[in-house]
């Protein structure tokens, strides 16, 4: 059948894929910590019909020859690591990384993942845990009647007890960074996993080697520019259409040639 | 049966051929720095003993539109966008240099820059690699200027700067994997000319509306080259029941 039709299908493909991952900014544009992603569009192979330079006789060469485009494909779906707004919740064990760098977090089955999002609870430890349960690393424990928290802007988490007049360390958060936190690997509930296209962590005390402070009593936002993503959907509405438009013009141009030969 | 049926066929093919090209342009409308394809017809006549007898229409391609995208920002510091005429160096698959306007870049683990497509992007001597960076930032001319891990924003480093070049359009032509290559295998010079803009992305140069007459216009011809198809049944049956006997 018509190449066109199948070319069209590519873009429907395309930019189905596309509103997909715009309307996943648009669901986490309230998500802690949450990454904007975007997809990458590429144009498929080409197709040599004619070779220009090809003899059309003995002393003579074609001088432009006619090569195919075969459509388009979605060829990644970038997270794009830029600062969340910062928001202030007055809440002690909210931290937001201001800058470079991911939280460590031990998931259940010994791994290690990565987020953005600080709110942070304790467990019935008294261990630092995210709002899904998983263990930060290093562990933190809070002493059981700990009147107040405070952690620093190098990540140094200090308590105070009834007993004392002073404040004690009980750790310190440590956070992580990549080479290319781009080719980190989503998988959900706020979490990173490393891949080989992010390379290996590196980590260290917040603030020091590029890495990000550490505030207390904030969250940090997700990235989506909501104006920008309502944009891309128009854009992505109209060129759904139009690859749509396509489709049919075929269909009519073959039902032409099927009713009237 | 005349001839004419086949010129025709020709005709209706060829048509196809067009509107695939078209559909093509159309299928990528957003992707990033996609130049659309042009088409043109010739005429090809049919060498033969004697007299030429038939002229068939033969879509060919006819070049591509360097026309600039629309450019969009992004505010992603490793996107950029060529402003004018030029084009971004890279490497192909095969090893040769390559150009192309997409300018959507990420960094491999290794400090290896790469467009979206996954093509090593030339500096001033082979591909650019990137030290471990806490901030980077390019430059109008393509100069990459990084903040090496562990130190202060006081000691601002160049580390390489991105191959820009601008050779005459009419030189370059479509691969199989969508970028541009010199004829002959050549490789353009730096050109210290060539702006980019950096935080933007330019867009498909696809023009929507005039793809979409296009679209209009390529099917309407192809029902012309039906209709005479038809035409030239209806003149072999004539002619057949004309001789027939009784």
């Amino acid at each position: 059948m018509t190449q066109a039709l199948w070319i069209a299908k590519t873009g429907l493909d395309a930019q189905q894929t596309r509103m997909a991952v715009v309307s996943n900014n648009l669901a986490n544009v309230n998500t802690t910590g949450y990454k904007q992603s975007r997809a990458v569009f590429e144009d498929l192979l080409y197709q040599n019909v004619r070779q220009s330079g090809g003899s059309s006789s003995q002393s003579t060469l074609l001088p432009t020859g006619m090569t195919l485009g075969t459509g388009v494909r979605v060829v990644a779906t970038e997270k794009l690591h830029t600062q969340g707004s910062l928001q202030n919740t007055e809440q002690a064990l909210d931290v937001a990384i201001n800058g470079r760098g991911f939280l460590q977090i031990q998931m259940p089955d010994g791994d290690t993942a990565y987020t953005r999002d600080g709110s942070l609870k304790l467990d019935d430890q008294g261990q630092l845990v995210t709002s899904s349960g998983y263990i930060v690393q290093p562990g933190i424990s809070i002493p059981d009647g700990a009147q107040s928290i405070t952690i620093g802007i190098d990540g140094i988490v200090s308590v105070k007890l009834p007993s004392q007049t002073g404040t004690t360390q009980v750790g310190t958060i440590e956070t992580a960074d990549f080479i290319n936190p781009v080719g980190l690997q989503p998988v959900g509930e706020n979490l990173f996993v490393e891949t080989a296209a992010s390379g290996p962590a590196t980590s260290g005390t917040p603030g020091l080697n590029g890495l990000g402070t550490i505030l207390q009593g904030n969250l940090e936002g997700s990235n989506v520019n909501v104006v920008a993503e309502l944009v891309n959907m128009i854009e992505t509405q109209r060129a759904y259409e139009m690859n749509s438009k396509a489709i049919s013009t075929n269909d009519q141009m073959m039902q032409y040639i099927n009713q009237n030969l | 049966m005349d001839e004419m049926i086949y010129t025709a066929m020709t005709g209706a093919q060829q048509t196809e051929y067009a509107q695939a090209i078209n559909s093509n342009n159309l299928a990528n409308i957003s992707t990033t720095g996609f130049r659309a394809d042009l088409h043109s017809f010739s005429s090809i006549p049919i060498e033969g003993p004697g007299v030429d007898s038939r002229v068939n229409a033969v879509v060919e391609s006819y070049g591509t539109d360097f026309a600039q995208g629309s450019i969009q920002n992004t505010g992603n510091e490793l996107d950029i966008a060529v402003k004018g005429s030029g084009f971004i160096a890279v490497q192909a698959a095969d090893g040769t240099e390559a150009y192309t306007r997409a300018g959507d870049l990420k960094t491999q683990p290794g400090g290896l820059l790469t467009t979206g497509a996954g093509h090593l992007v030339m500096g001033d001597g082979g591909p650019v690699a990137l030290p471990p960076s806490v901030k980077m930032d390019i430059g109008k001319d393509g100069t990459i200027s990084v903040q090496p891990l562990g130190a202060g924003p006081e000691t601002l480093t160049i580390a390489d700067r991105i191959k820009l070049v601008n050779p005459d359009p009419a030189l370059l032509a479509k691969g199989v994997d969508g970028l541009f290559y010199l004829e002959d295998g050549a490789t353009a010079d730096a050109d210290a000319s060539v702006r980019i803009e950096a935080g933007a992305l330019e867009g498909s140069n696809v023009n929507v509306a005039k793809t979409l007459v296009n679209m209009i216009e390529l099917a309407r011809q192809y029902e012309m080259q039906v209709n005479i198809i038809k035409e030239a049944e209806e003149n072999a049956d004539a002619a057949a029941q004309m001789m027939s006997l009784g």
